[in-house]
C-alpha cells in the first residue's frame, strides 16, 4: 500500500514517518456517502505538510481525525510508532498542538491562563507553568509583560492568532494541527503571521499538518503538500516544486491555476543560479579606461562601483559626452533594480522587466555588487527546473507504476 | 393609627418576619439552584431530555401555589418543609432554562479547542463551560428569587415563615383599621427584601464573573 522509495530527499526533515495515516475513511451519522474515504498519507518528522483542495473535499475531518476529534470510522492512525487509533484520546491530544480556524481563545481567561492550558493539564508547577507562557509568548512577538494579563477581547485580530499558536505550542508537542490558522485576517497581516510562522517553524522544527484551501498559501508554507480531490483521492502528494513543475494530473494543473511557472519563481532563489557578470569600472576609472572596458564587452554602459565595491551608476558613452569631467558617481543613472541572493526569482523578475538595461542587480548583504540576472537566466532556470521535475516524477513512475508514492489506497 | 407608627411599633417583628422570610426563600433558591443547575447540565446536550426536563419544570409553575401548598399538608405536614419543597419546584424552571440556554450558547469552537488541547468532558465542562454560561445562569437564578418571594408569602397558609403571616392575618381582620396595614407592611416587606436580593445578585454576578466576559 505504502511503497517505500518516499523517501523526503530535498525537504528539512528527518525522513522518519512521524505520522502515518492507513485507509482511514470517515462517514458522518445519517450520511450517504463517505467525507473521507480510504485515505493513507505518510507525514514525516520535521514538516510542514499542507493538506489543499477544493471546499468539501474532506481537509478538516482528514486533520480532526489525527487528533480525533473526529473519530474515524474505520482505518488507523500510527503516531511516532504508536497505533493511537483507539488510545485514550485525551492524552493523544495532549501530545498534539492544535489551532483551529475560529482560533477558539477562551474568553474568560486572560492570555497567560489560556496559553498555560496544557502545561496545567499535565500537572506541571505553577512557577514552571509562568516560565513557560513567557517564554511562548515572547517566541509569538507578543510581550509577556503587556499581555499576559489581558483578556482575549482585549486583543486584535492577528494578536489572538498568534496567542493561539501559542496555546498550541504549551507543552512542546511534537506534532501541530492547523486548520486554516491564517484565515480570516487581512492579506498584509497574514502574510506577516505566514513569515514569523515559517521563522519560528525553522527554531522548533515541528511536525505540522496545515489545512488550507489557498494554494498559494500551501506552496508558501509548505515542504509537501497533498491535493485532495474530494473523499477518496489525493491528487498529488509532493513537494510544491515538484507539484508546480509537474502536475500529476489536470485537476492539479487546473487547481495551481494559470501562472505555474511564475509560482515556481517564488520558489527559487537568486543564489540558486549562476550570475552573469556586467562590465563595471571604479569610481575613481578615467573615460579612457571606461570606454576600453565597455569596448570589449557587448554591453551599452557600464557600471560604476564605489571603492567599497557597491553600484553607484549606469554609465554610457552619452553621458561622457554630456558631462564632460564630471566624476563618475554624478553622471549616468542610479541603478535602481537591485536585489540580494536570498530574493526570489520572482522578485529578482519583477525587477529587470522595468529596469534600464534589462537586469536586476545583485549585491550581497553590505550592499556590495555580485553580479547580474537577466531574463534568459531566468527562462534557462525554469527550463531545468521543468526538466529535472520531470525526470523525477518519470523515475518514480518507473519504480511505482501503480501511482504517485507515499500514497497508497 | 397611623402605618409608620404601626411599623415603628412592630419593627422587631418586621425584622423577625423579614429573616424568616428570607431564609426560607434562601434555602429554597439554593436548593432549586442545585437541582436546576445539575438537570441542565445533564440534559443540555440531548435534545429529548431537555425538551422533558422544560416541560416537566414548567409544568410545575402551572400548579395554583393555594392548592400545590394544601396538597403538600398531607405527606410533609406543617410549617417550614412543605413551603421549602413547594417553592423549590417552582424555581426550578427559570434555573434549568438559563442554564441549558447558557450552555448551548456556548461558541462550539471553543470547546473544540478545549477538547483538542486534551481537556476530559468534565474539566471542559467546569473549566470552560459552564464560566462562560455563568452570568445567563445567575440570571435565572435571580429570577427565580424575585418569582419566590411573592410565592412564599402564601406559604403562611400551611403555617410556613414570613411575612405571609401578617398578609393572612390581615385578611382574617377585613374591616378593622388594622388590616390595611398589615397588609401593607407584608407587602412593604416583601419588596424591600427583593430589592436586598437583587443588591446581592448584583454583586454576586460582578464577584463571579470573569472579566473577559462582562
Ligand atoms: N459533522 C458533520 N456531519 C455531517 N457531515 C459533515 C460533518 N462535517 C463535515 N461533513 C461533510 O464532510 C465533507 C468534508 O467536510 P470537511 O469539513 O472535511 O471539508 P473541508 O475540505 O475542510 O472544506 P472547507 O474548505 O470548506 O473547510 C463535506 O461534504 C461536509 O459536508
Ligand atoms: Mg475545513
Amino acid at each position: 500500500m505504502t511503497p517505500s522509495n518516499s523517501s523526503p530527499a530535498g525537504t528539512p526533515g528527518t525522513g522518519k514517518v512521524m505520522i502515518r495515516l492507513e485507509n482511514l475513511s470517515k462517514r458522518f451519522p445519517g450520511q450517504k456517502t463517505d467525507a473521507v474515504s480510504n485515505l493513507s498519507l505518510d507525514i514525516y518528522e520535521g514538516e510542514i505538510v499542507v493538506l489543499v483542495g477544493p471546499s468539501g473535499c474532506g481537509k478538516t475531518t482528514t486533520m480532526k481525525m489525527i487528533n480525533r476529534i473526529v473519530e474515524p470510522t474505520s482505518g488507523r492512525i500510527i503516531l511516532d510508532g504508536d497505533d493511537v487509533t483507539t488510545t485514550d484520546p485525551d492524552a493523544l491530544r495532549r501530545r498534539i498542538g492544535y489551532v483551529i480556524q475560529q482560533v477558539g481563545l477562551f474568553p474568560h481567561q486572560t492570555i497567560g491562563e489560556n496559553v498555560a492550558t496544557v502545561p496545567k493539564l499535565l500537572g506541571w508547577d505553577k512557577a514552571r507553568v509562568a516560565a513557560r507562557v513567557d517564554e511562548l509568548l515572547t517566541m509569538v512577538n507578543m510581550a509577556p509583560e503587556t499581555f499576559r494579563d489581558r483578556y482575549p477581547k482585549q486583543l486584535s485580530g492577528g494578536q489572538r492568532q498568534r496567542v493561539g499558536v501559542a496555546r498550541a505550542l504549551g507543552a512542546n508537542p511534537d506534532v501541530m494541527l492547523m486548520d486554516e490558522p491564517f484565515g480570516a485576517i487581512d492579506p498584509i497581516t497574514r502574510d506577516r503571521l505566514q513569515n514569523e510562522f515559517l521563522r519560528l517553524q525553522r527554531e522548533v522544527r515541528k511536525t505540522i499538518v496545515f489545512v488550507t484551501h489557498d494554494i498559494d498559501e500551501a506552496l508558501k508554507m509548505g515542504d509537501r503538500i497533498a491535493i485532495l480531490q474530494g473523499p477518496s483521492q489525493i491528487a498529488q502528494y509532493d513537494t510544491p516544486e515538484q507539484i508546480l513543475t509537474a502536475p500529476a494530473s489536470d485537476f492539479v494543473s487546473d487547481f495551481i491555476g494559470r501562472g505555474a511557472s511564475l509560482k515556481r519563481l517564488d520558489l527559487s532563489h537568486v543564489s540558486d543560479i549562476t550570475l552573469t557578470q556586467w562590465p563595471t569600472v571604479r569610481v575613481g576609472a578615467d573615460n579612457a579606461e571606461l570606454l576600453d572596458v565597455l569596448r570589449r564587452s557587448d554591453k551599452g554602459a557600464v557600471l560604476v562601483l564605489d571603492d567599497a565595491g557597491r553600484p553607484r551608476r549606469w554609465v554610457a558613452p552619452d553621458d561622457l559626452d554630456r558631462h564632460p569631467g564630471s566624476p563618475l558617481d554624478q553622471i549616468g543613472l542610479v541603478p535602481e533594480a537591485v536585489v540580494e541572493p536570498h530574493a526570489t526569482l520572482s522578485d529578482a523578475l519583477n525587477e529587470l522587466i522595468t529596469a534600464r538595461f534589462s537586469v536586476s542587480i545583485v549585491v550581497d548583504a553590505h550592499g556590495v555588487y555580485q553580479g547580474v540576472v537577466d531574463i534568459d537566466q531566468i527562462t534557462d532556470a525554469i527550463r531545468s527546473m521543468r526538466a529535472a521535475a520531470v525526470a523525477r516524477a518519470r523515475a518514480r513512475f518507473t519504480e511505482d507504476p501503480a501511482g504517485t508514492p507515499v500514497i497508497g489506497s | 393609627m397611623d402605618f409608620v407608627e404601626f411599623l415603628i411599633n412592630r419593627g422587631d417583628d418586621m425584622l423577625e418576619l423579614g429573616l424568616e422570610h428570607a431564609a426560607v426563600v434562601g434555602a429554597s433558591v439554593l436548593l432549586a439552584t442545585i437541582i436546576g443547575v445539575g438537570l441542565g447540565v445533564a440534559s443540555y446536550r440531548q435534545p429529548r431530555s431537555r425538551e422533558a426536563i422544560l416541560a416537566v419544570t414548567g409544568a410545575f409553575l402551572t400548579i395554583p401555589s393555594f392548592a400545590l401548598f394544601i396538597l403538600l399538608i398531607g405527606p410533609l405536614g406543617l410549617g417550614f418543609l412543605p413551603v421549602v419543597v413547594a417553592l423549590t419546584l417552582y424555581g426550578l424552571l427559570p434555573i434549568v432554562r438559563n442554564t441549558i440556554t447558557g450552555l448551548r450558547e456556548v461558541d462550539p469552537a471553543i470547546v473544540e479547542a478545549a477538547l483538542g488541547m486534551g481537556m476530559s468532558r468534565g474539566q471542559v465542562l467546569r473549566q470552560i463551560e459552564l464560566p462562560l454560561a455563568w452570568p445567563v445562569i445567575i440570571t435565572g437564578v435571580r429570577v427565580t428569587t424575585l418569582v419566590l418571594l411573592g410565592i412564599a408569602a402564601i406559604g403562611s397558609i400551611v403555617l410556613g415563615p414570613g411575612y405571609g403571616d401578617l398578609i393572612f392575618t390581615g385578611l382574617a381582620r377585613v374591616g378593622t383599621p388594622v388590616a390595611v396595614n398589615l397588609v401593607l407592611a407584608g407587602t412593604l416587606g416583601v419588596v424591600v427584601l427583593a430589592v436586598l436580593f437583587d443588591v446581592l445578585f448584583y454583586v454576586i454576578r460582578k464577584l463571579t464573573t470573569s472579566e473577559g466576559i462582562r
